[in-house]
């Protein structure tokens, strides 16, 4: 590569990556800005007395961090079923070719095509029947449509890397067939197991619309109803709201810097598998 | 011979079969998709099927046992009568042409461009595709500052590059909306595009390129000739994928439009939405929602049939 191709090609990374990132930084840059320097024209690009007095004042007023526990929550259950179920669907999927099997895994994959927004009308229904309208069971429950078809398939993947002879061998060394998934092929599948996991964490972080329906109560929001409870409000402080998505960003920015190199493959594996 | 084993085995092998299923190979796996099988029923199957009974009743507020009242077609005859679903049928089918068609450019543009090789590859790689990590909440909260009509960068930027002559009411005005609605999408939907091309363009032999080089082609042609062929199932299926992920959208929109002003920006999915938790109409938005469905059903089969492969 001559050094003119060589600086353009730098020259166009740095251009194209810097403009596609540029709205991450400027949530950033906004949380920073005094409560004076919101409403100026021009924009600021750097404000020169950056002040985490928004951060303060956030987190004061409003229940973040009620919302973030109740995202944990929500995070939690919801991934510890669908793993645990998907553990089993996903292993059987990947080594036995029983009747009707390959049926089920393509329901689950088609659910994950479901309008999510017919879903949710029985979903309430049926939450109003068994009163658990505003309780986190009802986003746990209806968040499990998603996650576990999609924890299932990209367990399958990992499973279906794991070669055969290994569960063979274990068979003949006389463990169970349970006993195989548990003691051989498992701890093989840790690393994919952990992706599914940070996986399933990221999409029930960012579900919005059956906890918007769910959870009438500001108290038992999650973060992303939390986050998107600022608009149609008299006075828009821009500097807060950037503060509070940043604070709902972070746990998630810090879960793909540490394992993007996995969750992408899983975003291909589950797509091409 | 074959007959004669055939005819043999019958009587003494039922039991042996039914004994060897109970503990064989088919019922262990039975045994481990039961929980998947039985959560699909509860939670899946059982409420499509409530849904679609819903929308053959007269629901207005939900109270149990209205469900059971008189089978009847009025949810679907007064959608189809109805100018507001047909505008949200034009505007869903704008919203997912513009979405995805732009996602699709940037996503291909970007893999193109970070499958060069250069210092610090790895690193641009994983700042292309950060969009995809920020929440969709907040990617709508970022959006709306910056599309803001008086202090936005967007319009800041615009104005500067002499662009548009007046500043951009994005939210408020409906096709600026429209636009508006379509930008977060494509921020949050490229790089799915990004990594998938990526992971396409590495499995392209890299023989084809050097053969391409012998027969005379330039950059172009090879271009044209491998990397396009070799990308188009990948392509194909990507874009099937975003297709059927942003016509069910409702995230971004709600957040940022509420599906306003005056339902420039209502698609399908908002529609059904509001017709269900605004208006409390949830025998008509369960119509909407079938409809829906089956819209996205029809064209994944047509999809998959017109590219005649297997995705799965």
């Amino acid at each position: 590569m001559t050094p003119g191709r060589r600086y353009g090609l730098y020259a166009a990374v740095v251009v194209v990556v810097g403009v596609l990132v540029f709205p991450v930084y400027w949530m950033f840059n906004t949380s920073l800005a005094p409560q004076n320097q919101l409403y100026v024209y021009p924009p600021t690009f750097v404000h020169p007395h950056a002040t985490l007095a928004a951060y303060t004042k956030i987190l004061h007023e409003r229940p973040i961090g009620r919302w973030l526990l109740n995202s944990l929550v929500v995070v939690l259950l919801s991934g510890a079923y669908s793993l645990g179920v998907g553990v089993l669907a996903g292993y059987s999927l990947s080594r036995f070719r029983t009747r009707g099997a390959g049926t089920l895994g393509h329901l689950l994959l088609a659910s994950r095509m479901l309008p999510t927004t017919l879903l949710v009308i029985p979903l309430f229904v049926a939450m109003s029947t068994v009163h658990l309208i505003n309780s986190l069971w009802s986003v746990v429950i209806a968040n499990v449509t998603f996650i576990m078809p999609f924890a299932t398939w990209m367990l399958k993947g990992y499973f279906d890397s794991i070669p055969r002879e290994l569960d063979e061998a274990a068979y003949i060394d006389g463990s169970s067939r349970l006993g195989a998934l548990v003691r051989v092929v498992l701890p093989l599948a840790a690393p994919g197991l952990a992706a599914t996991a940070l996986y399933s964490t990221i999409l029930a972080w960012d579900e919005y619309l059956f906890a918007r329906t769910f959870l009438t109560t500001a108290s038992t929001w999650t973060i992303s109803v939390g986050l998107g409870s600022f608009r149609g409000e008299y006075v828009t402080y821009w500097n807060e709201v950037m503060a509070a998505s940043l604070i709902g960003t972070l746990p998630i920015i810090l879960i793909f810097l540490v394992l993007e190199r996995q969750l992408i493959q899983g975003l291909t594996a589950g797509a091409v598998k | 011979m074959v007959t004669t084993q055939a005819q043999a085995m019958p009587a003494g092998s039922t039991r042996r079969t039914w004994g060897r299923r109970l503990r064989g190979p088919e019922a262990f796996s039975l045994f481990l998709l039961a929980p998947a099988i039985l959560t699909l029923v509860f939670v899946i199957l059982y409420p499509v099927l409530t849904a679609l009974n819903l929308s053959f009743r007269k629901v207005d507020i939900y109270s149990p046992g209205v469900s059971e009242g008189p089978f009847t077609l009025a949810n679907y005859a007064r959608l189809f009568a109805s100018a507001a679903f047909w505008q949200a049928v034009r505007v869903s089918v704008a919203y997912v042409v513009l979405s995805v068609g732009f996602a699709l450019l940037i996503g291909f543009g970007t893999a193109l461009l970070l499958n060069q090789p250069f210092r610090g590859r790895t690193v641009a790689r994983m700042l292309a595709v950060l969009p995809w990590a920020v929440p969709s909440v907040v990617a709508a909260n970022i959006w709306w500052w910056i599309l803001d009509p008086s202090y936005g960068l967007l319009n800041f930027v615009l104005l500067r590059l002499g662009l548009v002559s007046l500043p951009v009411n994005w939210v408020a005005s409906p096709r600026p909306a429209l636009a508006a609605i379509s930008i977060v999408t494509v921020w949050k939907g490229y790089p799915f595009f990004t990594v998938m091309v990526l992971a396409g363009l590495q499995a392209i032999p890299k023989d084809l390129y050097d053969a391409a080089a012998v027969d005379g082609g330039g950059a172009f042609a090879a271009f044209r000739f491998v990397t396009v062929p070799g990308l188009r199932n990948i392509l194909a299926l990507a874009t099937l994928l975003s297709v059927l992920w942003v016509f069910r959208e409702f995230t971004y929109i709600w957040v940022l439009t509420g599906g306003g002003p005056v339902r420039a920006t209502e698609t399908l999915a908002v529609m059904t939405y509001r017709e269900a938790f605004t208006f409390f109409h949830m025998g008509f938005a369960a119509a909407i929602g079938v409809v829906t469905l089956a819209i996205s059903t029809v064209a994944s089969i047509l999809f998959i049939r017109q590219s005649g492969q297997e995705f799965y």
